[in-house]
């Protein structure tokens, strides 16, 4: 399922026939997709679907076949060139544990030559992550702010995020992603993130792509998300009938049945019940039960 | 350049445990034994075993001393590259010096040249701390053993000159004659992390058993060609037999006769083959650091 129009200008990121093997286990199989510049896309998929290493192959962490380009460039060849204008998380425990935040400033000011540290200190200000503070005795919830207020301090075209709240609370989650819609999105900055919790993320979205055991299941505007899929709670009595439109996923619960489904209008079913568009958590669940959408 | 100078003070602030605390905590016990020394029968000692001047004293103490740093200095060094080359996956922190925008390689080259430059620097330093302390020992060792002859500020300061000289250039050529066993602990860690300790011995050792076991060692050098190499390649500068007479001789230290033996005994192919086979260990390291996964 993929409504990518043709774009005019260069995608952020290119992939073709993107596969991956582990020994002979293969992981991706065969990724097509493109990611224009200025959006915020999500990519959701199971533990093990394969987004870690979608990702790690876009950021030239990993080797792969087919065809990758990100900013034009082959990311396993030129990681290091690449690191100019991408900028990542990938585990918000991985930074320098021995340095103090200080230290690090410093340090990034001369290897990372769009890092500015004026910036990144001026996220840090309000939180309780003080200069002088080492890393190591930062807790969870302040060195994701830290490692958010560095790659926010880099003037990157994409930035990607994996799973970058993990094992923090709904506090600082809500706050981290309040602050990179605020202090970080333009229009020029492209936004690719993994996360379990995708319906914190729903709102911030303008594309969405589901990952399935290494294929993808779903590719498209969230626009187009809302019109194309429904949900429906469905009157008791109305069950049978709706059941006979072929819903993609249907689930009763205390007595009410909820149905998800694809393309069906929505004049059609309010004869059922009521209609509302399906969150990205039920639309996800009901699409990892069916076979690739048509 | 920038980057590789910021990378190289990156792993001094990792590792200044080994190179700047525990130096200053060496320094602190030596002076508490040097002052002890006062109090004890080492000045007469040093007397009976020619040292009739401060000055000789004072040369045979900095001297001493310096060989004692130098084998701090290996061994720091030795586990220095066995740990700094996969610290980044031991701490973690791989994926996010991933993400900076510098090669596997230049990392890994600032790890080697913090351990060429600025980690030997540190201990330098110490030693010219402890020079010092041995200055002011001898000086008092004057007082507690008239008998020692005291000589002038500028034969202490040309004697310091001389010596800290002859060391600085011993070490600059000692760590590039061991560049390559440096590498090779470095790059195995790359591989095998913390057992790159005991592989780096094991593997040379296991070669020059099948060498002797499995081949016909018929004609060559005892124990075979490998450990015969091993054996003339951890060996570095001149023989103590002859350094010995040439320290507890009657004049002062002379750095420029020292310096012309050591430059004179040393085999330059052999220093050069190394330094070119140290480049590539830490090239292959990058290879392997870039390919393999990040975590």
């Amino acid at each position: 399922m993929n409504d990518l129009a043709q774009t005019p200008v260069a995608p952020i990121v290119s992939a073709r026939g993107l596969r991956k093997h582990f020994g002979r286990t293969e992981i991706l199989h065969g990724l097509d997709f493109d990611i224009p510049a200025g959006r915020i896309y999500g990519l959701v998929g199971h533990n093990g679907a394969g987004k870690t290493t979608t990702l790690n192959a876009l950021l030239g962490l990993t080797s792969y076949e087919g065809t990758v380009r990100v900013l034009g460039e082959d990311p396993y060849q030129k990681r290091a060139a690449l690191m100019k204008n991408v900028a990542f998380i990938s585990d918000v425990a991985s930074l320098p544990r021995f340095l103090r935040v200080r230290e690090l400033f410093a340090l990034l000011t001369n290897i990372h030559p769009n890092f500015d540290q004026a910036k990144a200190r001026g996220f840090l200000d309000g939180t309780d992550v003080k200069m002088e503070a080492r890393i190591k005795n930062l807790s969870k919830g302040m060195i994701a702010q830290l490692h958010l207020a560095v790659v926010m301090a880099i003037d990157a075209k994409l930035l990607v995020l994996d799973e970058p709240t993990l094992g923090l609370d709904i506090t600082y989650r809500k706050r981290f992603y309040r602050r990179l819609l605020e202090d970080y999105m333009t229009e020029e900055r492209t936004l690719l993130i993994t996360t379990h919790q995708v319906d914190e993320i729903e709102f911030m979205l303008s594309d969405i792509m589901f990952i399935r055991d290494g294929d993808l299941i779903l590719h498209m505007q969230m626009e187009t998300v809302s019109s194309k899929f429904s949900q429906v709670l469905v009157r008791p009595d109305q069950v049978a009938a709706a059941m006979a439109l072929g819903p993609i996923y249907s689930e009763t619960r205390f007595g009410q049945t909820a149905m998800v489904f694809d393309g069906v209008e929505r004049e059609r079913l309010a004869q059922f019940g009521e209609v509302t568009t399906p969150t990205l958590s039920d639309l996800f669940v009901a699409l990892m039960q069916r076979g690739p959408a048509k | 350049m920038n980057s590789l100078v910021a990378l190289i003070k990156r792993e001094y602030l990792e590792h200044r445990g080994a190179f700047l605390y525990a130096p200053a905590v060496i320094l602190i016990v030596l002076t508490v034994i040097l002052i002890g020394s006062l109090f004890s029968n080492r000045f007469h000692m040093a007397y009976e075993v020619g040292a009739p001047s401060a000055l000789k004293f004072f040369e045979v103490g900095f001297l001493g001393v310096s060989m004692l740093w130098a084998i701090y200095l290996l061994a720091a060094l030795f586990f220095y590259y066995a740990d700094a080359f996969s610290a980044d996956r031991r701490n973690n922190a791989m994926l996010f010096w991933k993400s900076m925008p510098v090669t596997d390689f230049k990392v890994l080259a600032s790890k080697m040249l913090a351990g060429m430059t600025i980690l030997p620097a540190l201990i330098y330093g110490a030693l010219l701390l402890t020079a010092v302390l041995i200055y002011f020992t001898a000086l008092a060792g004057t007082l507690v053993l008239p008998q020692l002859a005291l000589p002038g500020i500028l034969e202490f300061v040309s004697s310091a000159v001389q010596i800290a000289g002859y060391v600085l250039v011993a070490l600059v050529l000692a760590l590039l004659w061991y560049a390559p066993f440096f590498a090779w602990v470095g790059a195995l860690s790359t591989v095998f992390r913390r057992w790159s300790i005991p592989l780096a011995f094991l593997i040379p050792g296991l070669v020059g058993l099948a060498e002797n076991l499995v081949l016909d060692n018929a004609g060559g050098p005892r124990g075979g060609y490998v450990l015969d190499f091993l054996r003339r390649r951890f060996h570095f500068g001149p023989d103590e037999r002859d350094l010995m007479p040439t320290i507890f001789a009657d004049g002062p230290f002379n750095a420029t006769t020292m310096i012309g033996r050591l430059v004179a005994g040393i085999d330059w192919s052999q220093m050069v083959g190394g330094l070119i086979v140290a480049s590539l260990l830490v090239y292959a390291a990058s290879e392997y650091r870039r390919r393999s996964l990040a975590t």
